[in-house]
Formats: C-alpha cells, structure tokens, sequence
C-alpha cells in the first residue's frame, strides 16, 4: 500500500516540477553562500571573494583571540576610542571598522539597547574604561534594563524576569571566540528549509483530496482497510516525505560547506551571534535544534495540509491555505498595544523559522505561575496542532455526505 | 446470506434521494432500474457503506454494517460508477493496489489479478498506463478489481456503461454467474442488461421501489395492467417505458391491482 501512495507522490508532474525547484534554490543559495562571500584582506587592503576569501577568514581566525575576555575588549574598545572619530562615518568604516571585521560588532551590539535591531556604533565612544569595559557587567545590566521597561503591549511578570535573569546569569562566560563564518552559512542552508515547506506543501495537498476529485474514493473506502490502514499509510508516507525531502535538501547542503571548509566553529558559544543569548548552546547545537525546528514546523504542516485535503476535498484549495499560511502572517503586524497578538504571531511558521532571532529575543509565555520560554512554546504549539490535524484528518477523509 | 434494508431513507437538502426503502436480498442477481435521479446511486452508496443513512439501517446476517466495519467491507465488492483511477499507474499495478487495500497476500494477489484481467480481456493490456486505455477499457478494468476478494455482496453501479455490444454480454454472462453464490446488486438504466440475468428487479422512483418482481411476476402484471395481449411478446422495456410514463399513476394501480407483489411494501 506505502508503495502505492509513494508512486502517487512522485508521478505527479507538478510535485517533480517543485521538488527539483527546490533543490535548485538550495543548490544555487549554498553555491552563492560561498561564491559571494567577501573577506577584506588588510594585508592587500583588498577583499578575497569566494573559498579563497573564506579560507583566508578561517586562518586569520587562529590568529584571534580565542576567549571574549574583559582584557581583550578593553583593548579594542580603547583602540576604537583612541581614533576619535565618528564611528557611522564612512571614515570610520575603512579605517576602524572593516579591519577589526566582526568583534567589532559583536562588541558594539553588547553595548547596544536590545530593542534596537543594529547594533549602536558609537556606543563605543560613550563606555568608560576607568575599571575596564565591563563587558559582562554590560551584557546582564542591559537584560535587566530590557525586562524591567514599560512596554505598550504589556511588561514581563515577575516569573518570566527571575526566569530570563537566572537563564541569563547561568550562561558561561567568558564567551569563546573565533571563525564563525562556517557556522553561519550552515544556519543560512538550514534557514532554506523554510522554502522547502513550500515544496511539502505542493505535493502534500492532494494526497487526499485527489482522492475526491478523481473519484477514487468509493472505491478506497469500500475496501478493507480503505478506513484505517489507507489513512495511515497516506499520513506515514507524507511524513517521510517531509523529513525525508528537507533533509535530502539540507544536509547534502552542509556537508558540501563541511566538505570544503570542516566545521570551524562547530563549538563556540551561541553568544558569538548575539551576546545577551541567555542559552548555553554551542553554534553546533543551536544549528541541529535549528533543524529539529524546521523538520517539527515542516511535519506540521504537513499534518496541517493532510487534514485540510480531507475535509476539503479540493487540492487547490489546500494549496491556497498552504501558501497563505506560510507567507501571509509575514504581513501581520507586530502591535503596540496588544502583547497576546504579538505571542501569537511569533508562533508563525514564517517568524519562528527566524529562530536565531529568537533565541535572544525574550519571548515567553506564562500560564499561571510557569514560564514557557519560546523555545518550548514553539515545539508545544506546533506538536499540538499537528496532533489535532492528524486526529481530524481520518475523520475527515471518511466523512460521508 | 441475508442483506436486510430495512426502512432507510436519505435526504439530501430538500430532496428526498431515497424514502423508508425496505428489502431483503439473499444469493441472486438483483437488478435496480430506474431513472437518473431515482435514487438507485445513493441506494448502492448506502449499501456500501460511503453514504450515511438518515433513518433506518442495513443488516448484513443480522448484523448492522456499520458497526461490522472492515469485516463488512471484507465481503464487499463495488464499481462506482464513474469510477476514479490512477492514469499513471499501470492496470496490474491499479489491480494490486486495489488488491493490498482490501487485504490480499501480494503473492495471491499478482495471481487473481492476472485471472480477473484474463477474464474482462485485459491480460494483454496489463503494463499498459490506464491512461491510455478507453472507457470501456476502463470499465473492464473496473469490474475486475470489484471482484478482487471474491466479494460476498457484489454491487455494480452502472457496469455496463461504455461497453461494446459484445462486451456487454461476456460481462452479461460473467454476472448471471456470479450471482450463483452471493448477492450481485446491479443498478442501470438500461433495461435489456438486467432483462435476462437479473433474479429479481426492483423498479425506482424518486427514492421508492414502486415494483418489483421476478421476471414472471412482472410479466403477469404487465398484462394485467396494460390489458395487452398474451400473445404479444413481453419485454420489460414496455413495463419500464409504462412506469416511467408520466401518466403514471401510482395510487390508482395499487387501488385498482392491490399489492399483487409486484408493489413494495416487504
């Protein structure tokens, strides 16, 4: 019978059409990753394009610091200090910024209010070094200060601050440093899968309704197992399908990256992308839960999909509310005034594939005295609709008129 | 073997498909004629399980169907009519999927496929992509997979529909055989299909039997009401053509005739 539903998937033309598609997006985005990577050589005053460039970022990291130390960003800051200049200048960028590459960033950004997306260059020229940088003083200082602001939409309990502040203070530091251009290009592939879902979504949304539409179903349902093992079957292969396509689209994708480079930077701290992360994940971690996160979505809304081509009966309009539920929340608005909209419409596909975003974005929700951090509101949520889909989904194809 | 209708009736909107209908089928050929619309379709449907009954049920040797579930359907062969195919499946690779729904060992499976298609003439047809195949190619291939599990209670919705003259009496033929040993439901429009297999035919309209009979009751009756005479030759078109007249007035036959059999009421 699985034979069957698979041989069912893969003649569709329109499903081959999309699968291919989608594998060229990945193809072609992971060949760009590397072929447009720039590195600015300071030796040659000259940028280093492609495996070349990244070559050239990779060994000039072993000559990095290896650890975020107080010492190390008290040099940079008083070096960054000493130019005097306005560091959103153009000035500032040749002479300052573009060499000292991502610490530079990485420094400015933990100095930066967290509501602010960039990070605050001149930032710098305000932090006094009479007793060092005080850099992870900073980091927790400006937690607190976030948690404890009043926000239109709503401000955190006293629960979610204790919990973010002990999430926060639990982080081990000093934060190791070093290459991590490697590790963001691997997040950069896994964050296609989210393209990918658009593929699941064309071929999944006829597995039942086709079904309807051709006429098939009188005879599925009058048969044996036409009630049970046929459903089944259908939601056993459209699952595999699922995992089985995005991996075959991502993981070839990052051992291209691994082939090429290795994996420098697979052990750092999560915190090399943003300092206030209160997760002690290494990049290599949060990568692999990067992916859990996108197979989790993906399987849901293949749930999703199975269950709406078995109530409706129609493959487009399945495809319609596929697509729309993927790209249409990508249009909805934060609000200013309404904090349990704005928790809502963090849990769309098309924001919680955002994931790195997340992970230093404070976003928890509470119920009763519990926290439930994102994170673990995201696996919840999707788990749960997915389960309801799946329930619904069998009586829905059997529903008789 | 006893398949016990007993007062089903199914509304659909405003429209009553079939109304308080109540019969019992043991082993034979039972034909089902009607007009379009008459309710024959949605009858089948119920039988088999894909249509929900409004009122009443149907019991299979004493045992409601819906609650037998996969067992009933174990026993059930059915070719819908306009039936849905896979065009790119081939129609070996259609019959043992159809074969594996209903639960057959592959290995046997490969084997009564190949005979059914040997049967409906198909065999040389067999790795072709249903596709290609014409309608009463697809028909055929339709009837052969209805008698995949050797069904108990074989209905057939509009079987004939398609088929070339010569088709249509090997299938003819392959019907009055199997209604031997279990129950054939035959619905059609076409009178001369049922005409010479069926057992048992049951007149419909909107949504009632308003007779029924074996082929001599139906004939007597014809007669009788008609006033024809004996020595003209019966065919059940003319019973047919009489009782899908519009002049046709129900009430005043039964006054005049009384329940003779040939009415409802079982």
């Amino acid at each position: 019978m699985i034979r069957y539903e698979w041989k069912k998937i893969f003649e569709r033309r329109l499903n081959i059409i999309a699968m291919i598609s989608g594998y060229v997006l990945i193809a072609g985005c992971v060949f760009s990753f590397i072929n447009g990577a720039s590195f600015y050589d300071k030796e040659t005053d000259s940028y280093v394009e492609g495996i070349e460039g990244i070559r050239l970022e990779q060994e000039r990291a072993k000559e990095k610091e290896d650890v975020i130390s107080e010492e190390y960003i008290t040099r940079i800051v008083k070096e960054i200090q000493s130019y005097g200049m306005d560091l959103e200048s153009d000035e500032a960028y040749m002479e300052i910024i573009r060499p000292m590459g991502d610490i530079f960033y990485f420094t400015a950004k933990n100095y930066t209010d967290m509501r602010e997306p960039y990070a605050d260059r001149n930032a710098l020229m305000e932090i006094d070094l009479t007793d060092g940088a005080q850099f992870y003083r900073q980091r927790m200082d400006k937690i607190r200060d976030y948690l404890d602001m009043d926000f239109s939409y709503g401000n955190y309990t006293k629960a979610e601050k204790e919990y973010w502040i002990q999430k926060a203070e639990n982080t081990i530091v000093p934060f190791a440093w070093g290459d991590k251009c490697i590790m963001d290009m691997v997040w950069t592939t896994i964050d296609i899968g989210f393209y990918l879902w658009f593929v699941i979504v064309i071929c999944v949304s006829p597995v039942f309704a086709f079904e309807h539409e051709s006429g098939a179903v009188s005879l599925l349902l009058t048969a044996k197992y036409g009630k049970d093992r046929l459903i089944w079957s259908k939601i056993a292969v459209s699952v595999a399908f699922t995992v089985g396509y995005l991996l075959v689209g991502i993981v070839p994708g990052i051992c291209v990256i691994g082939l090429l480079f290795g994996f420098s930077g697979i052990d750092l701290p999560v915190q090399v992308w943003n300092s206030v992360i209160p997760y002690n994940l290494t990049a290599g971690q949060a990568c692999f839960y990067h992916l859990a996160i996108i197979l989790l979505i993906g399987i849901t809304v293949t749930f999703f999909m199975l269950f709406c081509s078995a109530r409706l009966k129609s493959s487009l309009a399945t495809l319609a509310i596929g697509i729309t539920v993927l790209i249409g929340p990508a249009f909805f608005p934060m609000s200013k005034d309404n904090g349990a909209w704005n928790h809502i419409n963090y849990l769309f596909p098309v924001r919680a594939v955002d994931f790195k975003e997340m992970l230093g974005a404070y976003v928890s929700y509470t119920v009763g005295e519990w926290v439930i951090p994102y994170m673990v509101m995201v696996v919840i949520v999707y788990l749960a609709i997915g389960t309801a889909a799946l329930i619904f989904t069998r009586k829905g194809f059997i529903k008789m008129r | 073997m006893e398949l016990v209708i007993d007062r089903v009736t199914k509304q659909y909107r405003n429209k009553i498909a079939v109304d308080r209908l109540s019969t019992v089928l043991k082993e034979g050929v039972y034909g089902l004629l009607g007009a379009n619309g008459a309710g024959k379709t949605t009858l089948m449907r119920m039988i088999c399980g894909i249509a929900r009954i409004d009122s009443g049920e149907i019991r299979f040797d004493g045992e409601e169907i819906e609650k037998m579930g996969g067992r009933y359907r174990d026993l059930l062969g059915y070719l819908p009519q306009d039936f849905g195919y896979y065009p790119n499946f081939t129609a070996m690779e259609f019959m043992l999927y159809i074969a594996s729904l209903k639960g057959l060992d592959r290995k046997f499976a490969k084997t009564r496929s190949r005979l059914l298609l040997q049967k409906v003439g198909l065999i040389s047809e067999m790795r072709h992509k249903i596709k290609t195949f014409s309608g009463g190619m697809r028909q055929r291939l339709g009837i052969a997979q209805a008698l995949l599990n050797d069904p108990e209670i074989l209905v057939l919705d509009e079987p004939t529909a398609g088929l070339d003259p010569r088709e249509r009496v090997r299938f003819r033929n392959m019907i009055a055989e199997l209604g031997k040993d279990r129950i054939v439901i035959l619905s059609t429009h076409i009178v001369s299909d049922v005409e010479e297999i069926a057992d048992w035919i049951f007149f419909m309209k909107q949504g009632q039997f308003i007779a029924q009979g074996t082929m001599e009751m139906l004939k007597s009756h014809y007669f009788k009401v008609t006033q024809a005479e004996e020595a003209e030759a019966f065919r059940l078109e003319k019973l047919y053509l009489y009782y899908f007249s519009e002049d046709f007035d129900r009430e005043r036959e039964e006054l005049l005739f009384g329940k003779d059999g040939v009415h409802d009421k079982i």
